[in-house]
């Protein structure tokens, strides 16, 4: 309790005097009634859509008005309320409109919000017994898992983390990353519990891959935890579950990973369009953005092609351990990693940085990839 | 009464068979996305066929053919008519597509359908509707379909 009232209210004579007043006459304050804000009347501009966060773009409440630097509210105020003095100041850690704002980011929150599903219910869990996988498939796709919950597991914590450092006026990013904070529990609810139902549980976590996610959760700024999370991070974990859905032993899976895959594209998308804002408004900004990618490529190299992740990938795409298997499983997986790479430069070249892939380390890892290929 | 594959009928029955599992749609929530079709095959009029699938909110609001050079579309599922019909034919046998003939894995790779976009942020709604673009596909097992003879020789048994 390290935030204590300076008044105490059941001992203020004043205070109660004034409550049993009221309560005893009637006689109400109505001070409120005259707060200085605008009327306002939104309606829903598609009426199937519904009332969204975009019809209410209007005056004082929206959002295209607002300035870039949010000096007046530090408080819970929502915005276009009045804002009466003595409410507290909140000390918001992010006040600058370009370290949280993304093109859409109205739109994405209410995509979310309509898309939830449910990990209980929305897998048909029943028809797993239908399969029997054989056992170093079984063994490896619950190493994915395992892999897949513990990431999970970091990326529900890293927009947790910001939700309350951000200035009450980013309401819709707010909301944005709240709905990405139950996708996240909600994915690694999903991995959890599909690896306690392979017959093997889980397997073993990634020292790397853990490194690679203390570095995403321990950005310096929410724009750092940003671009590594939702751009670069998700990003290549997007193209991870598609490769998964097309890995999938059973028809549970492939649907298990088109549910999650949807909610990371969405994130991905906050990623790109937020890039894009932050270029847009502000150009001096990228070689920041070059060295935090500098870093976060080193990590995800290192984390990516750790035995425990590469292989499993190599067993199930290859679906099985014989020499053949492997070979196949070998060339999958490098086709794999060369589309996962190149997606991600095709989202930095979108969002307005070509010049990425001149300078980023992950064209070497590419190279290397194309030689095995070759080799193979 | 069957529906000849590919032509605007049968993205037309599609569409019916989808905006009368409104509830279904809904669930999934909000759709919002062009998609191109592109059917290639040499018996087909002009060696193809190609299209334009509309969805908003939660409903198939426009499918019709179309010159995919002038329209404006977040992807295109560009693929041989043999590789269509396979997977339809699949998705008839089954009720769904199986493991083999799912959107995404037949796309992943371009080695059955090829998923063109000039914008990655537009390829991304292929992914970001995942499970609505699966199960509007799906709804095909509940249409009797009329496949080209060209077909038959390269396509599974209904």
């Amino acid at each position: 309790m390290s935030y204590l009232s300076t008044i105490d209210f059941f001992e203020d004579k004043s205070f109660v005097d004034k409550y049993r007043y009221t309560m005893r006459t009637g006689e109400l304050d109505l001070s409120w009634m005259k707060a200085a804000t605008e009327p306002a009347a939104c309606e829903p501009q598609n009426p199937r859509r519904g009332l969204t966060f975009r019809d209410l773009d209007s005056g004082s409440y929206g959002f295209s008005e607002m300035p870039e630097l949010i000096r007046k509210n530090r408080s819970f105020a929502p915005r276009g309320a009045e804002i009466p003095d003595g409410v507290p100041d909140l000390q918001a850690e992010v006040n600058r409109k370009s370290e949280v704002w993304a093109y859409n980011v109205e739109g994405y929150y209410e995509e979310a919000m309509s898309r939830q599903w449910n990990a209980t219910t929305d897998i048909p869990w029943r028809e797993l017994s239908k399969y029997e996988l054989p056992e170093e498939i079984g063994k490896a796709y619950a190493q994915l898992l395992t892999f897949l919950t513990e990431v999970e597991m970091i990326a529900t914590d890293v927009p947790a983390k910001w939700l309350g450092r951000l200035n009450a006026d980013f309401f819709e990013v707010k909301n944005f990353i709240a709905t990405q904070a139950m996708d996240e529990a909600r994915h690694a609810e999903v991995f959890r519990k599909r690896a306690l139902s392979t017959g093997w549980g889980l397997m073993r976590a990634s020292v790397q891959n853990e490194h690679n996610l203390k570095f995403l959760r321990d950005a310096d700024s929410f724009a750092e935890a940003s671009l590594t999370l939702h751009l670069q991070a998700e990003g290549m974990v997007l193209t991870m579950f598609r490769f998964s859905e097309y890995i999938s032993p059973t028809d549970v899976d492939k649907k298990l990973f088109r549910l999650v895959m949807q909610d990371e594209a969405r994130h991905v998308g906050y990623g790109m369009q937020h890039l894009k804002w932050v270029l847009d408004h502000f150009p001096e900004k990228r070689e920041i953005v070059h060295r935090h990618l500098d870093e976060a490529e080193n990590f995800v190299f290192g984390g990516g092609y750790a035995t425990e992740v590469l292989e499993p990938f190599i067993i199930l795409s290859g679906k099985g351990m014989k020499k053949e298997n492997i070979e196949q499983g070998l060339k999958i997986t490098a086709q794999f990693n060369l589309k996962q790479i190149e997606e991600y430069f095709e989202r930095l070249d979108k969002c307005g940085m070509p010049e990425r892939r001149e300078r980023s380390k992950l064209a070497l890892a590419m190279e290397m990839t194309r030689a095995a290929i070759n080799a193979q | 009464m069957a529906v000849r594959f590919p032509s605007t009928e049968f993205f037309q029955a599609l569409q019916a068979q989808m905006n009368a599992e409104r509830d279904r749609f809904r669930q999934l929530g909000y759709f919002d996305t062009d998609i191109g079709i592109r059917v290639h095959g040499d018996g087909l009029p002009g060696g193809g066929w190609e299209g334009v699938l509309r969805f908003e909110v939660f409903e198939c609001v426009g499918a019709q053919q179309a010159d995919l050079a002038r329209e404006k579309v977040d992807f295109t599922l560009d693929g041989d008519l043999a590789v269509w019909v396979e997977m339809l034919r699949n998705i008839k046998e089954h009720g769904a597509a199986d493991t083999a003939h799912s959107i995404n894995t037949l796309t992943h790779f371009g080695e059955g359908l090829r998923c063109l976009y000039d914008d990655p942020d537009g390829h991304d709604k292929l992914y970001r509707f995942a499970e609505s673009v699966q199960e509007f596909f799906d709804l095909a097992a509940k249409l009797d379909i009329e496949f080209p003879a060209s077909s038959t020789a390269a396509s599974a048994p209904a």
